[in-house]
């Protein structure tokens, strides 16, 4: 059967705003909302949509994306024709394959996507919390026979000039795009979700590179020189939980928002599941004196302070006298006895030692990966 | 390097009465325990940790749908791989066999010749341990005997009557073994475990003597036959469960709220797998109050926990109390009842207001799938 639609994730970001969570690891991998990691809910659109095949496509520090994504599987995307395939860049006879921007990144690994030979080429980004329906995108694509379809969400107005903003007909037809306006025209803004017909993108990047134009981004390039040549390019306006959590703060945020089992994300709804790589841990023990309030608490977690108001990972522990609240636990830390954690990001495997205290009142504190605050007596 | 040194054999045939109606519809080895795990995880945990590749189930027809559902394609247990291989077999089938006059155990037999294994290590279901089965098969192979069957020092009271007991010298031989009904006078016995090592040639043997003699019966029961005073015994120190009726089986669960033996169990050398779920983590809302108990993920908790172990997916609504309890996956337990000393199946919904209450020697079960509309006291 022939293939339709492929998916590119961009994933190579290097994510220098997340600082110390991003030092050895590409942000899509960062741990997110206590089991998953940010790229999960990109993959898991993709497979709840019905994409078969998708193309993960890495730069930074890919080794802990790889070991995540494998083959798929997790997602169920390890069937017969279909794959979850990481794209890096390799030097060749020509050259280096180094991916100087999002549209440089396809070109690279155009030979992936011609494989596959698909009619369709969804760009998605690795790092955004949101689910979203891409074959409903494609439905609205092919009914507005568009060239391009860019999914577009409202933004408060007072924030619209942080992002590329779409300005539209009556009929969502764009036909004027501002990169981060001053004065914005419209509180349309793009979530750089792309559907491009694969033929027409193709001609246009190896046209471009052909003449040795620069073609190598999405919103800086390829749009505009799409609606100069008159291209019909369509918004497809998405409405739902959508969010960034491309710097500390928002990461932070989106986590805490996340916590909430109200919120507009709905991560229980059974028709639309959130995937991730299952690690086998026993289940979570809350001893006489521990205690969890409005917290989400993951598999192999060991309770004996107080949490309040947090996310856990798998495998946390929170020793005697510990007191959590509105902070984010990442994978097999341990918060030592005593100790006082106020809105934290603690990365994975990192040690609080006994009586120390990570208070970010003022700004979100963030303690890295590993990394060993304090004193640490022997485990007992 | 040889890979497949052992191949495995899994029996589930005896029916324990004492442990309905949790096991109505399925087998022991697919009843749950510590909020996440089936009794099974543990065996083939014990088989995956071993680099076993080859592996035999015999189930009582009828049983296993559960068996299915929970193993699936055997990934978790590394049992998908290319070189490896399950077989799920029913008892039944055996029996018909027999009226049928042909070979019932041919089945086994060709599984056991075509596993290409020099020895076979059987397994029954009710006993719950992490062993190390490759330290098992050293010790058989330094012994240099027919056979290995592994016991554990354990209280009288946690026996029943058809467990198998052993008395030892001090050189470790098997000096008698008795039905735990016939003894009365000691606190503490040696409790055969049904875990057996055996040469695969041997074993074959004993099954094609059985079948000559027209015998039908089942591996376990041949194997037990066997033991005698030339009999390997391998003492097995770390943390092990009986479970044969719900007092013993409500007690295993409860140890495992107790940290020194919850760790011996499940955080030893040994990694204990079981089927995967993408839940997402459980919540605790506001109004939650829990303490010592332990908690599989997908659950919302509004309400209070004590001393219980909780499975995926339970929702225990604001104002609930649920006390000295195990409580399955999929239950709902709605605000302002009380949950004390119970065993709640799968997929229980417990109406608001409602008391159910039992006693730590006699738990209320309440079935898989009812809907509680009155109060059940029990004890």
């Amino acid at each position: 059967m022939k293939t339709e639609m492929v998916a590119m994730i961009l994933a190579g970001g290097q994510g220098t705003r997340l600082g110390k969570l991003t030092k050895n690891m590409a942000k899509p991998a960062v741990p997110f909302g206590g089991r998953y990691r940010i790229i999960d809910f990109t993959l898991s659109n993709c497979a709840n949509a019905g994409i078969k095949n998708v193309g993960v496509v890495t730069q930074y520090q890919p080794l802990e994306l790889n070991a995540h994504i494998g083959n798929g599987a997790s997602w169920g995307l390890d069937g017969i024709d279909s794959g979850a395939t990481i794209l890096q860049p390799y030097s060749s006879s020509e050259g280096s394959k180094w991916f100087e921007g999002t549209a440089h990144a396809i070109y690279q690994n155009m030979d992936y996507i011609d494989q596959l030979d698909p009619q369709y080429v969804l760009i998605l980004s690795g790092d955004h919390i949101y689910k979203m329906d891409y074959e409903a995108m494609l439905e609205n694509h092919k009914q507005n026979h568009a060239s391009l379809s860019v999914a577009v969400i409202e933004v408060p107005f007072k924030d619209a000039s942080r992002f590329g903003i779409m300005n539209t007909d009556e009929n969502d037809r764009i036909i004027e795009f501002d990169e981060k306006p001053e004065n914005p025209k419209s509180n349309l803004a793009s979530m750089g979700i792309y559907i491009f017909n694969w033929g027409r993108l193709r001609s246009v990047l190896r046209t471009g590179y052909a003449k040795d134009s620069t073609m190598s981004d999405f919103g800086k390039h390829v749009i505009p020189a799409y609606l100069d040549s008159g291209e019909n390019v369509i918004a497809y306006r998405f409405k739902g939980y959508w969010k960034d959590v491309g710097t500390i703060d928002s990461l932070w945020e989106s986590n805490m928002e996340f916590l909430n089992p109200e919120m507009d994300l709905d991560i229980r709804d059974k028709g639309w599941r959130i995937y991730s790589k299952n690690h086998i841990s026993p289940p979570h023990f809350i001893t006489e004196m521990g205690s969890a309030k409005d917290s989400l608490i993951a598999d192999g977690c060991y309770i004996a302070g107080d949490v309040k108001h947090s996310v856990l990972s798998d495998d946390v522990q929170v020793k005697d006298g510990a007191a959590v609240s509105d902070s984010v636990v990442m994978s097999g830390a341990t918060i030592g006895k005593n100790v006082v954690v106020k809105r934290a990001i603690i990365g994975e495997n990192a040690i609080i030692g006994d009586n120390a205290e990570i208070d970010g009142t003022d700004e979100i504190e963030v303690v890295g990966y590993n990394e060993v605050i304090g004193v640490t007596l022997d485990e007992d | 390097m040889k890979t497949n040194k052992m191949c495995a054999l899994i029996g589930n045939l005896h029916r324990y009465n004492g442990l309905m109606p949790l096991i109505k519809n399925r087998p022991l080895a697919t009843l749950p325990f510590d909020s996440k795990y089936r009794l099974i995880d543990f065996n083939l945990s014990n088989i995956a940790n071993a680099n076993i590749k080859s592996l035999f189930m015999v189930f009582n027809e009828g049983e296993t749908s559960s068996v299915f559902d929970h193993i699936g394609g055997g990934k978790e247990w590394n049992l998908d791989g290319i070189q490896n291989r399950f077989f799920v077999h029913t008892y039944q089938d055996f029996i018909r066999k027999d009226d049928n006059n042909s070979s019932y155990y041919e089945v086994v037999i060709d599984y056991l010749r075509k596993s290409k294994s020099e020895y076979a290590v059987y397994m029954g279901s009710k006993i719950l341990c992490n062993i190390d089965l490759k330290t098992l098969l050293h010790i058989h192979r330094t012994r240099n005997c027919d056979m290995t069957v592994v016991y554990k020092k354990i209280a009288k009271q946690q026996t029943s009557e058809e467990d198998i007991l052993f008395t030892l010298d001090n050189e470790h031989t098997i000096r008698e073994k008795t039905f735990a009904k016939d003894v009365t006078d000691q606190d503490e016995v040696n409790l055969c475990a049904d875990i057996f090592i055996i040469k695969t040639d041997l074993l074959i043997e004993i099954l094609q003597q059985k079948q000559a003699a027209g015998i039908l019966g089942n591996v376990e029961s041949f194997l037990r036959e066997r033991i005698s005073s030339t009999t390997n015994a391998y003492e097995y120190t770390g943390y092990l469960n009986n479970i044969f009726d719900i007092r013993s089986y409500y007690r295993a669960n409860m140890d495992m709220l107790d940290t020194n033996k919850f760790n011996s169990l499940l955080y030893s050398s040994q990694k204990v797998y079981t089927k995967m779920k993408n839940e997402v983590p459980t919540y605790y809302t506001e109004t939650s109050i829990v303490n010592s108990s332990q908690f599989a993920t997908g659950c919302m908790i509004k309400g209070r926990v004590e001393r219980s172990l909780i499975g995926r997916g339970v929702t225990i609504d604001e104002g609930a109390e649920v006390f000295d309890s195990l409580v399955f996956a999929g239950n709902v337990v709605k605000p302002s009842t009380t949950v004390r000393c119970a065993i709640l199946d799968k997929n229980v919904e417990v109406d608001e207001g409602i008391r159910i209450e039992g006693t730590p020697e006699k738990p209320v079960v309440v079935e898989k799938g009812m809907h509680v509309t009155q109060d059940i006291i029990g004890g």
